[in-house]
């Protein structure tokens, strides 16, 4: 009879505890937040809806149409359009569609990206009305100037090169000659000095672009090209305001965070 | 230790809103109907009006009743959701109307627009009916409770009777015919499973419900829930939750009996103090064991088996949907409301302010206030309201709904009890364990003055 | 004389009811055939399958790279051990050396998906049992603590595609460490506030206690590992059994009951071990070494040499076994997992043989089963 007294009293006791535990929430500040109203505040490495960037300093489109991506999409989620410009023998991007229905946000395509164009941004409201405009094409992908800087600097990735005026919209004039000739043109445009730049240059190209990717080494020997071809007089100059170039990047992709 | 000073606050102003906005809404309808109208058709029709006014009267309270339990219900859901919100570190419904002050209304037009669907196989007239059989006891049982609640006004004094209690009882009982009606018809075995649970769990706790009742009618000597609410005024130590009068001598002898009071009360000495003390105990484990049996007959957590989310579904609700589910809802609700209004007459005192008046009348600026009001155009005149009533009826708010809101913190603490379980404890321990208090109650009562 | 009467008036009648797919405490799509007399349960059959996504076939359909991404899904709840087992594996026939940095980094998330998955699996044997409103938040509360701290390595809060063959993707920042520490340090106390509301609560007690006791022979016979057989009282735990990665250089007990386990020590076995990980992430934060984070460079024609290997790992729910035949292609040849919830599930029979009806969520509940784990 105590016994059975003394446990139905430690019963309520415990349940007076619990109780007083549930209440203790009562001053306890909310942890859900009004999501519409205050946006979640997401890591910078967040694998949202996808996107292509473009070069933050000269808006030029980072795709070099190489496929990586398409190939290594575990959902076979991306479809690349391009075709070989007659002119300058070179892939040119037609259209780039990403089925984000399909989408399973692995990031794998980001990974493999050999020039940083395709990023997971922290964007994740995508909801629509039917599947089809769950297609993003070329235009929907690609981000702006200033969101590519603030992913480019988020993410921070290593900036891209200058390229020249090249790729896909105002391909015209004097550059795709200078793009065309690539490897080949790097002796008849500029000899002494086409020589001397790619040892110089390699070493710095490769520090920022750690173990992400190696591969930003094509838009380079572009950018030395063109840069080349215009001044044409004085090589050591040069070699000395390119080695200035990367550093000056850096705090410029600072502002638009600041 | 206070950083959460912003939602306490958002949920106490929807709370007043709330309040404000029901009871002042319930409240003009009464005066409309039961005072206004007869007193202007007197003036124009003179003796002719006597009939149409003494119907009138009689109406008020039913339609009274009607024009509660749904907003009343609406605002139940809303405050159990946010509090349980507030112990749940969310913030629950704050997006419909200000502090998402709608959120319920637009639930309720959801409910009401829905599809009607009856099961294939069902029994359509039982499956129809039973939301009816479950929700109109809840509204004519309420019936007797208005008197007790409202400090015996006028208006609702015609529904008072003499075996209050007992009718309010014998209602409390019905729904659970319509809880087996609901799992018969629905032709679903959950449902099946969870009607039959339902009629076995409220039969196990009727029994220390009504002894538990039982045992505070036995203190007060009667069953008029008037009377017992009377009983009880004149401060928290003469309430039936402690000892039901057993304390009123020590009550008398604190206002300026005396000793005098004491040996009046206590006419056995030494026996009748432990009596006393006896009597307190028991009826605050009566006050328990009503609280418990009260939580498995409205099917609240710790005993919600016949709808255990987990084991069966929904239980007897599964099939329902729109309107009929939105009746066994407001049903629910509607329960849980009287069953807090009964706790607050029978154990609480009704509308008594727990402090005794001979402190509350030497605090500077009160009985002044009191006058005040009475004085006023509003009450004199008009009649729209008497402090009495109106004290009242904030003390019955406060007390009724402060039950509520134990109620929701225990649903969002407790586990569910298994069905062996919960009859075991019911017959095994709830039972005894009532018998045992009504018996010491018996003989105590003998030995002290108390309120019967 | 009792039972002769009833024997005589009451014709009772067998119930089959069907629990699930559709039911919304099957945990997902488990579909239990039962057969009722009354509210005791005469049978039991879980009816498997209805999440079945091929993962293996798509194991030997996709790249070595591919699937990694994939592989979380097999078990989304402690999607890090997963990849482990499948990096583990790998790098087994492979011979790939993963950095000592990364082998703490590895221990280290994954002890802390541990905990996440320890922290669901209160929250809702909490709602099997009843208590839907309140208690149930408060696990996921501190579970979304751990979560952002996954977002910031991983990327994505619950597939994270960390672990990776040959290490891990990235390495945290020193703030990261920070965050993770002050985690740590007021976790403990929200563990006690469970506790407060749980253990010793009289309802719970009733509910678990002498429930759906495991003996260690069933236990043994059908294969049951994790928290299941080591409450159980025997002390199966890979983490000392049959230690890798750095386990051995750590200090940790295997928890175990001395006697056959019941529900309630299967619960208290869960709140252990969360317990006991939060100590083995702080002993991580303390030995963890600088260095390289990643042996194999990853890179989508990505190659493991021929040859077969299989590794296990002690997931919060067992152990998880991945089992690889690698041509020396871009693809697998073979690829087969050992769930510990398929193993778990296929004694849920035993364990509910007259029981009522109300127990069989306390019981399937308390052995905590995934079902995408389970179908794969």
């Amino acid at each position: 009879m105590a016994n059975l007294i003394s446990r139905a009293f430690g019963g309520l006791n415990e349940v007076r505890r619990g109780l007083a535990t549930v209440f203790k929430h009562t001053f306890r500040e909310p942890i859900t937040k009004n999501y519409p109203d205050e946006m979640p505040d997401l890591a910078p490495h967040f694998r949202g809806r996808l996107a292509l960037t473009v070069n933050p300093e000269t808006g030029d489109h980072l795709c070099i149409s190489c496929k990586q991506c398409e190939r290594v999409c575990p959902d076979k989620c991306i479809e690349i359009t391009s075709h070989k410009s007659p002119e300058t023998n070179k892939l040119e991007l037609i259209d780039f569609k990403i089925d984000h229905g399909l989408c399973m946000f692995c990031g794998l395509c980001t990974e493999v990206c050999p020039t940083l164009c395709i990023i997971n941004t922290n964007d994740f409201e995508m909801a629509d009305y039917s599947r089809e405009s769950l297609i993003y094409d070329l235009k929907k992908l690609t981000l702006s100037q200033d969101e590519s800087a603030f992913y480019f600097d988020r993410k921070e990735m290593p900036l891209p090169k200058p390229k020249p005026a090249k790729p896909a919209p105002a391909a015209a004039g004097a550059a795709p000659a200078a793009v065309a000739a690539k490897p080949a043109a790097v002796p008849s445009v500029a000899a002494p000095g086409a020589d001397a730049k790619p040892e110089t240059e390699a070493p710095e190209a490769k520090a920022p672009a750690d173990s992400k990717t190696v591969e930003v080494k094509k838009p380079e020997v572009k950018a030395e090209v063109k840069e080349e071809s215009k001044p044409e007089a004085k090589p050591e100059a040069k070699a000395e305001t390119k080695t200035d170039e990367p550093k000056a990047d850096e705090p410029k992709a600072d502002e638009p965070k600041a | 230790m206070f950083s959460n000073g912003d939602e306490i606050f958002k949920i106490s102003r929807l709370t007043i809103v709330w309040l404000a906005g029901i009871f002042t809404i319930v409240w003009m309808v009464c005066w409309a109907l039961g005072i206004a109208l007869p007193m202007l058709l007197t003036q124009q029709l003179g003796d002719k009006a006597a009939l149409t006014n003494e119907i009138l009267r009689a109406a008020t309270p039913v339609i009274a009743i009607l024009v509660f339990i749904p907003i009343n219900a609406m605002f139940m859901v809303l405050i159990e959701r946010r509090a349980l919100a507030l112990w749940t570190v969310r913030k629950g419904p704050n997006r419909v109307g200000p502090d998402g002050n709608f959120q319920t209304a637009a639930d309720a037009v959801k409910l009401l627009l829905k599809e009607d669907i009856t099961p294939t196989g069902a029994d359509a007239v039982m499956h129809t009916f039973a939301p009816i059989l479950f929700f109109a006891p809840s509204v004519f049982g309420a019936v007797p409770l208005l008197a007790a609640v409202t400090n015996n006004h006028p208006l609702f004094r015609v529904l008072n009777l003499p075996t209050g209690i007992f009718f309010v009882l014998a209602a409390g009982a019905l729904p659970v015919v319509a809880l087996v009606m609901a799992g018969w018809a629905s032709n679903n075995k959950y449902s099946l499973v969870g009607g039959l649970r339902s009629a076995a769990q409220a039969i196990s706790y009727e029994i220390p419900l009504v002894l538990s009742l039982i045992t505070v009618c036995l203190m007060a000597g009667t069953l008029d829930l008037v009377k017992i609410t009377e009983q009880q005024a004149g401060g928290i130590l003469n309430w039936n939750l402690l000892g039901g009068g057993a304390l009123t001598g020590l009550n008398n002898a604190l206002a300026g009996g005396g000793a005098k009071a004491l040996a009046t009360s206590y006419f056995m000495g030494p026996i009748s103090y432990v009596c006393a003390g006896l009597l307190v105990i028991s009826l605050i484990i009566s006050f328990w064991l009503y609280l418990t049996g009260a939580c498995a007959e409205i099917n609240r957590i710790p005993f919600d088996l016949p709808e255990a989310e987990s084991e069966l579904v929904s239980g007897y609700n599964t099939e329902y949907s729109g309107m009929k589910f939105a009746i066994f809802f407001l049903a629910e609700f509607t329960n849980l409301f009287i069953v807090s209004s009964i706790t607050t007459v029978m154990f609480l005192g009704g509308g008594d302010n727990p402090i005794p008046p001979y402190i509350l009348n030497n605090i500077p600026g009160i009985p002044q206030m009191v006058a005040a009001i009475r004085d006023s155009y509003f009450c004199s005149t008009l009649h729209i309201i008497n402090p009495e009533t109106f004290f009242a009826t904030l003390w019955v708010i406060a007390k009724v709904y402060g039950l509520v809101i134990f109620a929701v913190l225990i649903r969002g603490t407790l586990p569910r009890f298994r069905i062996d379980q919960l009859m075991a404890f019911g017959w095994k321990r709830l039972i005894p364990l009532s018998l045992i208090v009504f018996i010491i109650v018996v003989f105590a009562r003998e030995f002290v003055i108390c309120h019967g | 004389m009792a039972t002769e009467i009833q024997e005589i008036d009451l014709k009772t009648d067998e119930m089959i009811i069907n629990m699930g797919p559709q039911h919304p405490a099957t945990h997902g799509v488990l579909r239990l055939l039962l057969t009722l007399d009354g509210e005791t349960v005469k049978h039991v059959e879980p009816v498997l399958g209805h999440l079945h996504r091929a993962q293996e076939w798509q194991g030997q359909n996709r790249t070595w790279f591919q699937y990694q991404a994939l592989i979380d899904r097999v078990d989304y709840l402690s999607g890090m051990f997963t990849s482990w087992a499948m990096a583990r594996s790998c790098e087994q026939i492979d011979g790939t050396v993963v950095p000592p940095r990364a082998e703490y980094l590895r221990v280290m998330v994954s002890e802390m998906n541990r905990i996440t998955s320890h922290l669901l699996w209160l929250g809702t044997y909490l709602i099997d049992l009843g208590a839907m409103f309140g208690f149930p938040f408060y696990p996921f509360r501190e579970r979304e603590k751990l979560f952002d701290l996954f977002e910031e390595i991983a990327g994505q809060r619950m597939m994270f595609n960390y672990i990776r063959i040959g290490g891990v993707l990235r390495d945290p920042k020193p703030e990261w460490f920070d965050k993770l520490k002050r985690f740590l340090d007021e976790f403990p106390d929200r563990i006690d506030e469970y506790e407060t509301i749980v253990t010793q609560n009289p309802i719970f007690l009733k509910r678990t206690k002498g429930v759906g006791i495991l003996t260690q022979a069933v236990a043994k016979d059908y294969g049951v590992t994790g928290p299941c057989i080591r409450s159980s009282g025997i002390p199966l735990d890979l983490r000392r059994t049959k230690p890798y990665s750095v386990y051995p250089e750590l200090k940790f007990d295997v928890i175990t009951f001395d006697k056959e386990g019941d529900t309630w020590d299967r619960y208290m076995a869960r709140i252990l071990e969360m317990r006991q990980s939060i100590e083995i992430i702080r002993q991580c934060i303390d030995k963890l070494p600088s260095g390289d984070i990643m042996g194999k460079k990853q890179m989508a024609g990505m190659r493991i040499k021929a040859g077969e290997g299989f590794a296990a790992v002690e997931s919060p729910r067992g152990i998880l076994g991945c089992y690889v035949i690698s041509g020396g292609g871009e693809k697998a040849l073979r690829f087969r997992w050992r769930n510990p919830s398929f193993c778990n599930l296929s004694v849920l029979h035993e364990l509910l043989k007259g029981c009522p009806l109300s127990d069989i969520m306390a019981i399937f509940g308390s052995i905590d089963v995934i079902l995408p784990d389970v179908d794969r």
